[in-house]
């Protein structure tokens, strides 16, 4: 299904939260536009290595007591891995979690990896809130779209 | 602070929002002295990038003056005038590091949307939805710059802001796509669109020394500023056949590169037109991409195309076979601004490169709704509007 139709369905449904949108964005394709055959079921996805590449080198990357700050509070929910990324290109920082997480723990993984690489690379994380903007009515789209964004830093494929 | 929001399909409004503050050390906060509206804009006006939430400032090409700076900022100071690249990139990653900064990897910070959409996410881009970070744009007496030592670029005291301006976008987008292109001597250029991004690619491509360089497009005034200030060729499509004309002014080999800075909104006359606004309209594609057909279509065998041109989503009708056995290359790209803006500066300042013209508008920001009408309609000869926030 096209994006602008989806959302605009979705608006229908103004119960339906930003991220079930963004869950489902990733699957809005047209039928046979490169969608592979197969997806990982739940149990594949949790166990599943998350990874970022990161343009440090790997005895930059703490892997013990100085795990990236963002990957620490996880503890021992999560399994951490360190490797030489081939080339130029630095260090892949990976993690999964060693039993069971649900779509949000996912989401929190995903954000901290993203965060982690931040600090190692620029020193900080971009902020873009508060942001200034003018007079809102609150619509159903709207508010989908607000809600969507608020749970992109939690989105995506990683 | 005023600033000019969009507030729905074909609305924008002059309203008032918070100022902007700073949010990272590397942060710095500019007062806006000039902010122009970018083809780019029209494709969010037209409801065709959906992640635009009402009460979004728009505008990303713009320059202005320092007037507080983050701590961790080394570069510039306050009172500093600044240029700043519409694409926001970190410097410190990959894809920074190897010149390809409107891919960078720490630019939007909420890379949900394009991940899901586009596989992985580029940088983010100032006043360019939700889906490119949600950051503040540049249409509002103050602006918000993150990583300011490596998105703003100080402006030669000789160069007017009315020139300079035009290194926030257009002329690092023109540029590359001759860059990247790896026009040269012996080369000819086609260039589809006569806008600020096509007239840019068109002077780039002359400056980078090919032997013949011609742009196409359908209005008269914008084909005249094409021969009186880039210095090339040009065609109208709506009174000549394109590609039998190409064909005949390029040996009949067909152009070696053909850059295409149009974009999803591409117009053609005839029926296909039609069908693919209606294919658009009901969201079978997304985007129109003629121009990239006809790029395709008439390029030489082993040549470039380079796609300019935003583009979203899926298009239609994509002639793959003349790619495949013409063995042509095909690129494209969000502007790698940062790596082109100090040489453009240069050019600028030697008076090689002249942008003045492509700002046939130039309005106070209260009004920017007549602005965008006027640039969207190509109303009285316009090619892009300039707003003075403090005019
Ligand atoms: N890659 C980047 O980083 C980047 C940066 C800036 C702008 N852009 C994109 O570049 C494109 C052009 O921007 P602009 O500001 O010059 O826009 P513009 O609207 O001023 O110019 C587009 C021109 O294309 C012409 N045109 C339409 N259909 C055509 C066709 N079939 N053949 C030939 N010409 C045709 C129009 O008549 C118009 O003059 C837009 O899509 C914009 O989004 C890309
Ligand atoms: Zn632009
Ligand atoms: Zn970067």
């Amino acid at each position: 299904m096209a994006l602008p139709k989806m959302l605009t369905r979705a608006a229908g449904a103004a119960a339906d939260a930003g991220g079930v949108v963004l869950r489902r964005l990733q699957n809005a394709r047209i039928p046979g536009a490169g969608m592979p055959p197969v997806h990982d079921d739940a149990r594949r996805a949790v166990a599943r290595w998350r990874v970022v590449t990161v343009l440090v080198s790997p005895d930059q990357v703490g892997v013990a007591d100085d795990v990236p700050r963002p990957l620490a509070d996880f503890r021992d929910r999560i399994e951490i891995r360190v490797t030489p990324a081939p080339g130029d290109k630095g260090t892949e920082l990976a993690a999964r979690f060693r039993g069971p997480a649900s779509d949000d723990d996912i989401g929190e993984l995903r954000s901290a990896l993203r965060r982690a690489k931040q600090l190692l690379e620029v020193g900080e994380v971009l902020r873009v809130d508060p942001v200034s903007h003018g007079r809102r009515e609150p619509t159903p789209q709207g508010e989908l779209l607000e809600e969507a964004a608020t749970q992109a830093p939690k989105g995506g494929v990683l | 602070m005023k600033a000019a929001t969009w507030r729905g399909t074909d609305e924008v409004a002059v309203e008032r929002v918070p100022d902007p503050t700073l949010l990272n050390s590397h942060d710095v906060i500019l007062k806006v002295r000039q902010t122009v509206t970018c083809g780019s804009d029209l494709h969010l006006l037209g409801g065709y990038i959906p992640f635009m939430r009402a009460g979004d400032v728009l505008g990303h090409e713009f320059i202005g003056e320092v007037v507080e700076a983050g701590p961790a900022v080394a570069n510039h100071r306050v009172g500093d005038r600044v240029v700043v690249c519409s694409f926001i990139a970190c410097g410190k990653c990959w894809f920074c590091t190897h010149e390809m900064y409107s891919c960078c990897d720490n630019g939007n910070p909420d890379p949900g949307i394009t991940e899901a959409v586009w596989g992985q996410s580029p940088g983010g881009c100032y006043g360019y939805s939700h889906a490119l970070g949600g950051f503040q744009g540049s249409h509002a007496d103050y602006i918000r710059v993150p990583y300011a030592d490596i998105g703003a670029f100080p402006v030669p005291d000789g160069v007017s802001d009315r020139r300079a301006l035009f290194a926030s976008d257009s002329a690092p987008t023109g540029w590359m796509g001759a860059d990247l292109s790896e026009v040269g001597p012996g080369d000819c250029v086609a260039v589809w669109g006569a806008g600020a991004v096509g007239q840019m690619a068109a002077r780039a491509s002359v400056l980078l020394g090919a032997d013949k360089v011609i742009v196409i497009d359908r209005y008269g005034y914008r084909l005249d500023q094409v021969e009186r200030h880039i210095g090339a060729e040009t065609i109208n499509y709506e009174q000549t056949d394109v590609e039998a004309e190409l064909r005949e002014r390029t040996g009949g080999r067909g152009p070696d590169v053909c850059i295409e800075a149009v974009g999803m909104e591409a117009h053609t006359p005839g029926g296909q037109y039609f069908y693919d606004q209606v294919k658009q309209q009901l969201r079978l594609q997304t985007d129109r991409p003629d121009a990239v057909r006809q790029a395709i279509q008439v390029c030489r065998k082993g040549g470039r195309v380079f796609i300019l041109g935003v583009f979203a989503g899926m298009v239609d009708k994509f002639p793959l076979g003349a790619v495949m056995n013409k063995g042509l290359t095909i690129r494209s790209a969000q502007q790698h601004g940062q790596r082109y803006i100090p040489r453009i500066l240069e050019l600028m300042e030697r008076d090689e490169l002249r942008t003045e013209h492509l700002a046939t508008h130039v309005m106070p920001l209260d009004r920017a709704p007549e602005g965008y009408r006027m640039f969207k309609e190509k109303e009285d000869g316009c090619v892009r509007a300039v707003f003075e926030p403090a005019g």
